[in-house]
């Protein structure tokens, strides 16, 4: 994962004003919980005019990329709550997010802000993403769910 | 300063260790290129949409093994 991009992407976000909580081992990063990973997942509030945000946001920092317009309300509002971009850099890329499920969305997420390089990000909470990373399947996931228990004293009643 | 020398046990230990203690941010960015650096991988370009995160989970470890990207 490219730094650089990884802060034009957030300073974007910011810029636009986006409403969005970001998840996942990249969220676990800023909470100081580390492993590798080349996603960067997000929810997005799930309102036409955020999503317009988001667009403009991406063609911010990827300013020649059309596909960016594949990034359709009908979709993350619709059957497709999960839209995964692909920028050219190629170093990095965007799970897009509107819900998970019934379990969780950008509402329902509890978050706090984090700074970064004057750049600030809103970030699950670490009981938030041991809550979504506990609820499924995924064998990483649970690995997830144990380093955050670990490191934050989080119980399964939790 | 990469290297240091001292003419003897005692002086090295009496030195200050310069660890770089960096933010989490910046360990997170680290290992990740790290771990990129290790495991190259070709990624598709361009956007995907799943019914689900089991579809998009899927689709992600497919292209994790495949080294290239999933159909559209």
């Amino acid at each position: 994962m490219d730094r650089d991009e990884l802060l034009r992407i957030l300073r974007a976000f910011e810029a636009e004003g986006l409403e969005y909580v970001l998840i996942g081992a990249t969220a676990m990063g800023f909470h100081g919980v580390i492993r590798a990973t080349e996603d960067v997942d997000l929810f997005v509030q799930a309102t036409p005019e955020n999503l317009a945000r988001l667009r403009r946001a991406l063609r911010a920092v990827y300013a020649d990329d059309a596909s960016i317009d594949e990034i359709r309300d009908a979709d993350l509002l619709g059957e497709y709550p999960s839209v995964r971009y692909y920028p050219p850099s190629g170093d990095l890329f965007l799970d897009l997010m509107t819900r998970l499920g019934d379990a969780a969305s950008f509402d329902t997420v509890e978050a706090e802000i984090k700074q970064v390089e004057g750049i600030r990000v809103r970030v699950a909470t670490p009981l938030a993403l041991y809550r979504m990373k506990k609820a499924t399947l995924r064998p990483l996931d649970h690995r997830d769910a144990a380093m955050l228990a670990e490191r934050f004293d989080l119980q399964d009643g939790d | 300063m990469p290297v240091e020398k001292f003419r003897s046990g005692e002086e090295m230990n009496a030195a200050p260790v310069r660890a770089v203690v960096a933010n989490p941010f910046d360990r997170f960015v680290r290992h990740c290129s790290r771990y990129r650096s290790i495991f190259p991988r070709r990624y598709p370009r361009g956007v995907f949409k799943f019914r689900t995160i089991e579809e998009a989970q899927a689709a992600r470890d497919r292209v994790a093994r495949a080294g290239s990207g999933p159909s559209r």
